[in-house]
């Protein structure tokens, strides 16, 4: 499947959606009075795992549309 | 001053209290009377000092219990603190990855707006990828919405 610019910019769009649905959940969940309640830490852990690589990637892909 | 009449042991006692303070008064009373009635037959005396011996027992059980239930109040307490800075700590790193993962994306979205010389457009490789990514992150959206 290929996609013209503006296809890209609505993949770029669901990410921008996404990355403030992550935002407003970390500050519900902030605001939250019992937020003592924790994740299993095998679910952090894989949760940050993934948003480590999720972050790679998009390294990845400015270095090689950088270099064209 | 309030006046209080008091029945311990079979006799009576007026006593005065703060005004407020006569039923706690006579509730205690009743206690002591109470402990003085379960030893039948003996003079007053004994009867009191019997319920002051009983009651002396049932304070000093109190203090014990108090005394073996603080220290756990005190590793619950610290479990709970450490509970809720490791997790805070874990939202602190959440956000800070959240907050290069949209630095990252303006910067690609500049690359991409930059125009065909800097970066050619329709590179299937590089589309096919942004669209995973947009999966990823939309699945990461859905994990934290549902963290507890």
């Amino acid at each position: 499947m290929e996609l013209d610019l503006d296809e890209s910019s609505l993949a770029i769009g669901r990410i921008e959606r996404a990355l403030s649905r992550i935002e407003k959940a970390l500050a519900d969940r902030a605001n939250r009075p019992e937020s003592a309640a924790q994740a299993p830490a095998a679910d952090q852990s894989a949760l940050k795992a993934e948003v480590a690589a999720v972050i790679g990637e998009l390294d990845r892909l400015i270095a090689e549309a950088d270099r064209g | 001053m309030a006046d209080v009449k008091l029945t311990i042991a079979g006799r009576p006692y007026d006593l005065h209290c703060e005004d407020g303070q006569e039923s706690q008064l006579l509730q205690l009373a009743a206690v002591v009377d109470e402990k003085a009635r379960e030893m039948p037959g003996g003079t007053e005396v004994r009867q009191l000092l019997f319920a002051a011996l009983m009651l002396a027992d049932d304070a000093q059980d109190a203090k014990g219990k108090i005394e073996k239930s603080e220290p756990q109040s005190d590793s619950l307490r610290a479990a709970v603190a450490l509970a809720e800075s490791r997790e805070a700590t874990a939202r602190d790193e959440l956000r800070a990855a959240v907050t290069r993962e949209q630095a990252a994306l303006k910067e690609l979205e500049a690359v991409l707006q930059a125009g065909p010389a800097a970066a050619p457009p329709t590179k299937p490789a590089h589309d096919r990828a942004l669209l995973q990514i947009a999966d990823r992150i939309e699945a990461l959206a859905a994990k934290v919405e549902q963290l507890p």
